[in-house]
C-alpha cells in the first residue's frame, strides 16, 4: 500500500519537480546552442507561418531533350524531396510543385543549405578500370605551376608504405624537367589519398604502390620508361571503350558533341581522340598546347564528351567533372568518368548494381568507430552485388588496369553518387551479404547519405536556383492572436475551476502555470536540439493540451468529492481519491501517448510534428500530475483551510452527510 | 426549482437518467447519423483547402509598396475576377535582388488568373508581364494522408489490445466503436456543412482520438468498479449498474468536456472573430465539434453498446434473469430488499436506515469490500485511514 509512504514525502516529489525545472531552465539559458541576450535565449524556434524561413526553387532539367517532366514524375520527385527534407528533423517544411517544372522547398529558419536535397541521388556501383590524376597538373607544363600541384599529391604519397622510395623520388622528379614529373605524380597519387581517408581502401594505397612499383621505381631513372607501362595497360581498357561506342548515343548528344568539336577546334579534337591514356601528353609535350581549348569548356560541354576523352584529356579537371550537370553519368550501360576527393579521375565500368537494388540504408558506426552507411540489398540486388564483387575479386578479363587495382591485386568498386565517387573500396572477397559504404563521413554526412539513399533517387533531375528568404505566411498578428487565445483559454479554465472547485481552483491554476512554463522551456530546448519548430497550429495544440491537462484535475477532484461526501476526512480522502484517480488518469494518458507515439513513428510531415507536440504535452501533464498536484494536495489536506468545506469547494458535497438519505449513494459510487 | 434540483442531483451523481435503457434510440440515432455522414462523404465530399487541392500563386514585384498593399490589391482583383477565390497566404520572397511578394490563392482557371494579373498590374501601373502567376501543387501529399491513415489503423489496433488488457474485449469494442463513430460523425458534419478542410483540421481531428477515448475510459472505469462482483448479489442487472455508473460519472464527463472545450472556445472566438479564417479557427472548429460529439458518443454509444455485448455473456444473462426474478418476487410482496446478501462489512451497512427504500433506484453493488467508515479517520490516520482494502485495486 503506497499511500501512507506517499504522504510522508510530498516534499521530495516537489523537490524532484524543482530539480526538473532548474535543469530545464539551465538548458534553456546555458545549454548547447544558447546564445545572445537573455531574451534571445528564451525564444522558441518558430515555424514557417510565423517567422518565415528559407526557400529554394529546384528547376527540373532534362539533359536529353529539354522537355518538362511529366506531372507524375514531378509529383513523385516532390514526395521524395519532402521525405528527405523531413528527415532533417521535426521542423515543418513545405514542399510544393510550381508550374510544370519547379519544386519549391520552404523551411523555417535561415541559412540552411538545401542544395543537397535536390540532388538526384542516382547511386551506381561501378568497377574502377583506370585511374588518373584529375587535379589538372599535367595540363600545365610550365615548371613552376606544375611543381606545386604535383608536390601536393606526391607529398601525401609518402604514407603509402611500400612506395616510400618512390615518394622520395617524386619531389626530385618534380624538380627535374616537368615532363617526367607528371607521370610519377599520376602513378603514386591516385591510390594514396584513398589510403589516408578510407578504411577499406587503406591497404589499397600501399599495394597500389606495389602494383605500380615497376613504373614508380623507374621514375628516378628515366621518365620515358614510365610511359610504356600505363599505355600498355590502356590497351585492354581500350576494348571496353569500343563497346562503349557500340551503345548508340542519342542524336542530341551527337549534335552537342559536334558543337564542342567546333568550339575546341578540329586539331584539339583530333589530338584528344588520338589519346590512348592520360599520360600520353608527357611523351608528346606538343599535345599539351593542342589540348588547351578543353580547359575552357563549360561543365555542360564536358558532360557530352565521350568517356574516354573525359578521362584522357588531362586539361579536364575533377573540378569540371564534379560540376557536370546532374545525371550526366547516370546511364547504366555506359562507361563513365568520375572523380574522388576532387583530384583523382577514375574511368569506370558500366554500372552493375544501382540504387534501386538497395532496400534500406542506415548510418552506423563500424568497428573502427568510423561512420559508414550500411546497405541492405533487395533480393535481386543482392545477386547482382554478389556477381559484381565476384567479377571484381577475380579481375575477370583483366579489365582493371594494374594501376587501378587494390592492395591485394583485386579490382576496386567505386560507389558513385550522382557525379562523384563516394568511395572506392577494393573487393577482398565475393560478398554475399549486406555491404557498407565507407568514406571519411561525419555522422551528419553518413545519415544524410543514408536518408538520401533510403528515399530513393529522383525520377527527374533538378538544378537548384539561388536560395531565397521568405517572410512569414501568417505573421506576427496571428502569433499575437494565438497567444491571446491561449490567455483567454487559460483564463476561462481558471475562472471555471475557481467557480466550481473554489480553493481547489488555485491548485489547478498553479498547475496550469507550471505546465505552461514546462512546455515553454521544453519548446525552447527542443527547438535548439532537434529543430522542433512551433507553428500556429502547434500553439493552438498546446492551448488545447492545457485544457486536457485540466481534465485530469477534474477526474481527481470529482473522486475527492465522492470520498468526502462519503464522510472521509479530507486527509484520508486525498490519498484514497489519488489512488483511484491515478488509475484513470494513467489509462487515459497512456492512450493519448500511444496515439502520439504511433503517429510519430508512422506518419510524415506535419502530422509527425503534431504527434511530437501531443506526446510532449501528455508527458508533461503526467509530470505535473505526479510531481506537483499530488504532493500539493497532500499538503493542502493538512491545512485548516482545506478542512473548511466552504473554502475547499467541496462544500456542496459535505452537507449531504447531514441528510440520512445521501450516504447511500455515495457508497455505491465509491464501491 | 426543478432545474436546480436536476443540477444538484447531477452534481451528486444522482440524476437518474436512463441512458442504457434507451439504447435502441441511441443506436438508431447513431445509425442514421452515420448513414447521413457516409452519404455525405460520397456525394458532397469535402471542401479541401489549397494545402490539399493545390492553388495558384501570384507574384508582384516588391517595388509596388508594402505587403499589405499588394495583398489588398490582389484581394480586390480576386473579388472581381477571381470567382470567389481568396488570398490564403501572402509573403515576401527575397534575398537575391529581385524581391517580390507572393500571394497564394485558391485554384484559379487560366482566364481568371490572367484577368487577376491584369487587374493587379493596372492597379500598380505595372506592365502585365511584371505580375506573374503559376499553379501551385498541394503541399500535403497523398503520402502524408496515407501514412496518417496507416498510423490511425495501427493506433486503433494497439488501443484495442490495450483496452482488452486493461478492461476486457467487450469494453474495448465499445470504446473503439464509439471512437470510430465519433470520427465519422465529426467528418460528416464537416462534409455536410462544407467547412474547409486544412492541415490544421486534420491535426485537430487526430487530437480528438485521444480525447474521445479519455471520456470513455472515465466512464468504463466507473462501470468496471460498479460491476465488479455484480453476480454475487441480485440487486441490479448489469445494465442498471452501468447506467448508474454513467450517472455517477456524468458530472465528471461533463466537467472534463467543459474544461477541455473552454480553451477551444477561446481559440474559436479569437480565430473566427479576429481573422474570419485561418489556422486558429480551423483547429478550434474541428476540436469543438469533435469534443462535443465525443461527449455524447462516450455516454450514449459506448456504454449501451457495452451493455448489449455484456448481456450476451451467459454469466451476465443468468445474473440478469435472477435479478429480474427476484424483483418480481419482491413486487409480489414477499421478502425484503434488506435481506439482499451482503458478503462483507454488513455491519457498516446497518448504518443506512434508508437502504431498502433506495435499493431499486440506486442499487448498491455491495460486493466490494470497501465500505464507508462512518466516523472517518478525522482524528488522523491511526491505522491508515485511506488505507482501505478497496484502495488496493490497481
Amino acid at each position: 500500500m503506497a499511500p501512507p509512504q506517499k504522504q510522508m514525502r510530498p516534499g521530495r516529489q516537489l523537490a524532484v519537480l524543482g530539480a526538473i525545472f532548474v535543469v530545464l531552465y539551465l538548458l534553456v539559458f546555458f545549454g548547447g546552442g544558447a546564445s545572445g541576450s537573455w531574451q534571445d535565449r528564451l525564444e522558441p524556434k518558430l515555424g514557417l507561418d510565423l517567422v518565415g524561413g528559407t526557400r529554394l526553387t529546384l528547376e527540373a532539367t532534362n539533359t536529353v531533350d529539354g522537355q518538362a517532366p511529366t506531372a507524375e514524375n514531378l509529383e513523385e520527385a516532390r514526395q521524395i524531396i519532402e521525405s528527405r527534407v523531413n528527415a532533417f528533423g521535426v521542423a515543418e517544411a513545405e514542399v510544393v510543385t510550381e508550374g510544370d517544372r519547379n519544386i519549391v522547398i520552404s523551411l523555417p529558419g535561415e541559412n540552411r543549405d538545401l542544395t543537397e536535397v535536390g540532388s538526384a541521388a542516382e547511386l551506381r556501383f561501378r568497377k574502377v578500370l583506370q585511374v588518373a590524376d584529375g587535379s589538372g597538373a599535367a595540363a600545365n607544363p610550365p615548371p613552376s605551376p606544375s611543381a606545386t600541384p604535383t608536390a601536393t599529391p606526391s607529398g601525401s604519397a609518402t604514407p603509402s608504405g611500400s612506395a616510400t622510395p618512390s615518394g622520395s623520388a617524386t619531389p626530385s622528379g618534380s624538380a627535374a624537367p616537368s615532363g617526367s614529373a607528371t607521370p610519377s605524380a599520376t602513378g603514386s597519387a591516385s591510390p594514396t589519398p584513398s589510403s589516408s581517408v578510407q578504411v577499406t581502401a587503406s591497404p589499397t594505397g600501399g599495394e597500389g604502390g606495389g602494383a605500380a612499383a615497376p613504373s614508380l621505381s623507374a621514375t628516378p631513372a628515366a621518365s620515358p620508361s614510365v610511359t610504356p607501362t600505363p599505355s600498355a595497360s590502356s590497351s585492354p581498357s581500350a576494348t571496353p571503350a569500343a563497346s562503349d561506342g557500340a551503345t548508340p548515343v542519342p542524336a542530341s548528344i551527337e549534335e552537342q558533341r559536334r558543337a564542342v568539336e567546333q568550339k575546341v577546334g578540329a586539331a584539339a579534337w583530333e589530338a584528344a581522340n588520338g589519346l590512348q591514356s592520360p599520360t600520353d601528353v608527357t611523351t608528346d609535350p606538343s599535345l599539351v598546347e593542342k589540348l588547351k581549348p578543353f580547359a575552357s569548356l563549360t561543365d555542360r560541354e564536358i558532360a557530352v564528351l565521350p568517356a574516354q576523352m573525359q578521362f584522357n584529356v588531362p586539361q579536364i579537371t575533377c573540378g569540371q567533372l564534379d560540376a557536370r550537370p546532374p545525371a550526366s553519368i547516370s546511364a547504366v550501360d555506359q562507361q563513365v568518368v568520375a572523380c574522388e576527393f576532387g583530384s583523382i579521375k577514375y574511368l569506370l565500368d558500366q554500372a552493375k548494381v544501382v540504387g534501386t537494388d538497395i532496400n534500406d540504408a542506415n548510418a552506423v558506426l563500424d568497428q573502427t568507430s568510423q561512420w559508414v552507411v550500411s546497405l541492405d540489398f533487395t533480393g535481386s540486388g543482392q545477386e547482382k552485388w554478389t556477381a559484381l564483387t565476384r567479377e571484381a575479386f577475380n579481375n575477370e578479363g583483366a579489365a582493371c588496369d594494374p594501376s587501378a587495382l587494390g592492395d591485394s591485386g583485386n579490382c576496386r568498386v567505386a560507389v558513385v553518387l550522382d557525379n562523384q565517387v563516394v568511395s572506392s573500396p577494393e573487393i577482398l572477397g565475393v560478398l554475399t551479404s549486406n555491404s557498407q559504404i565507407t568514406g571519411n563521413f561525419t555522422q551528419q554526412d553518413a545519415s544524410d547519405l543514408a536518408s538520401t539513399l533510403r528515399y530513393g533517387a529522383l525520377p527527374v533531375t533538378f538544378e537548384p536556383q539561388a536560395q531565397q528568404n521568405v517572410t512569414a505566411t501568417l505573421g506576427a498578428s496571428h502569433l499575437r492572436a494565438g497567444l491571446l487565445a491561449a490567455g483567454i483559454g487559460m483564463l476561462l479554465v481558471i475562472i471555471y475551476s475557481f467557480f466550481y472547485y473554489r480553493l481547489l481552483g488555485s491548485v489547478i491554476f498553479l498547475s496550469l502555470v507550471l505546465s505552461a512554463l514546462l512546455v515553454f522551456g521544453a519548446l525552447v530546448v527542443l527547438g535548439r536540439q532537434i529543430g522542433f519548430t512551433l507553428t500556429l497550429a502547434g500553439i493552438a495544440g498546446m492551448i488545447v493540451s492545457l485544457g486536457v491537462a485540466a481534465d485530469s484535475f477534474v477526474i481527481y477532484f470529482e473522486r475527492l468529492k465522492d470520498e468526502i461526501r462519503e464522510g472521509r476526512s479530507p486527509r484520508s480522502a486525498v490519498s484514497r481519491a489519488w489512488i483511484r484517480a491515478r488509475r484513470t488518469i494513467i489509462s487515459a494518458n497512456a492512450i493519448t501517448l500511444m496515439s502520439a507515439v504511433v503517429l510519430y513513428i508512422v506518419s510524415v510531415g506535419v502530422v509527425k510534428g503534431f504527434a511530437f507536440a501531443l506526446g510532449l504535452a501528455t508527458i508533461l501533464d503526467l509530470v505535473v500530475v505526479f510531481l506537483f498536484r499530488h504532493p500539493i494536495m497532500t499538503m493542502f489536506a493538512r491545512t485548516r483551510a482545506f478542512l473548511s468545506p466552504r473554502v475547499s469547494g467541496l462544500g456542496r458535497a459535505l452537507p449531504a452527510r447531514d441528510k440520512p438519505a445521501q450516504p447511500r449513494n455515495p457508497r455505491a459510487k465509491e464501491a | 426549482m426543478a432545474g436546480a434540483g436536476l443540477a444538484s442531483r447531477l452534481y451528486r451523481g444522482e440524476a437518474g437518467l436512463d441512458i442504457v435503457g434507451r439504447r435502441k434510440v441511441w443506436f438508431g440515432l447513431a445509425g442514421v447519423l452515420a448513414l447521413i455522414s457516409v452519404l455525405s462523404f460520397a456525394f458532397l465530399r469535402f471542401d479541401l483547402g489549397i494545402e490539399f487541392a493545390g492553388g495558384s500563386s501570384i507574384q508582384v514585384p516588391a517595388s509596388v509598396g508594402t505587403l499589405e498593399q499588394a495583398e489588398e490589391a490582389v484581394d480586390a482583383a480576386l473579388a472581381t475576377e477571381g470567382g470567389g477565390a481568396e488570398v490564403v497566404t501572402a509573403q515576401k520572397v527575397g534575398g537575391t535582388g529581385d524581391d517580390f511578394y507572393e500571394m497564394r490563392t485558391s485554384q484559379l482557371s487560366t482566364e481568371q488568373s490572367n484577368a487577376v494579373k491584369a487587374a493587379v498590374a493596372e492597379e500598380f501601373g505595372l506592365p502585365v508581364s511584371d505580375v506573374s502567376g503559376s499553379q501551385v501543387s498541394q503541399a500535403w501529399g497523398s503520402q502524408v494522408t496515407e501514412r496518417a491513415v496507416l498510423g490511425l489503423v495501427i493506433f486503433l489496433v494497439l488501443v484495442m489490445v490495450y483496452l482488452v488488457l486493461r478492461f476486457e474485449w467487450r469494453m474495448a469494442v465499445g470504446a473503439v466503436s464509439s471512437l470510430l463513430m465519433n470520427l465519422v460523425l465529426t467528418a460528416g458534419i464537416y462534409s455536410l456543412v462544407g467547412f474547409e478542410v486544412t492541415p490544421s483540421t486534420v491535426i485537430g481531428f487526430l487530437t480528438i482520438l485521444g480525447f474521445a477515448l479519455y471520456d470513455v475510459v472515465v466512464v468504463f472505469d466507473k462501470i468496471q468498479e460498479n460491476t465488479r462482483g455484480i453476480t454475487a448479489n441480485s440487486n441490479q442487472t448489469y445494465g442498471e449498474a452501468a447506467n448508474l455508473a454513467i450517472n455517477q460519472s456524468l458530472m465528471r464527463s461533463l466537467n472534463t468536456s467543459i474544461v477541455a472545450l473552454l480553451p477551444v472556445g477561446g481559440l474559436l472566438f479569437i480565430g473566427a472573430g479576429l481573422f474570419g479564417a485561418g489556422t486558429l479557427k480551423d483547429l478550434g472548429l474541428v476540436l469543438f465539434v469533435g469534443m462535443a460529439v465525443a461527449f455524447f458518443s462516450s455516454i450514449t454509444l459506448a456504454t449501451p453498446l457495452l451493455v448489449l455485448l455484456k448481456n450476451q455473456e451467459p454469466r451476465i444473462q443468468a445474473h440478469n434473469k435472477r435479478v429480474l426474478a427476484r424483483r418480481a418476487a419482491l413486487e409480489r410482496g414477499e421478502g425484503s430488499a434488506k435481506s439482499a446478501p451482503r458478503p462483507t462489512e454488513s455491519a457498516e451497512e446497518r448504518n443506512d436506515p434508508e437502504a431498502p427504500a433506495l435499493a431499486g433506484a440506486a442499487p448498491k453493488v455491495g460486493a466490494r469490500p470497501a465500505g464507508k467508515r462512518p466516523t472517518g479517520a478525522r482524528g488522523g490516520r491511526p491505522a491508515g485511514g485511506g488505507n482501505r482494502p478497496g484502495g488496493k485495486r490497481r
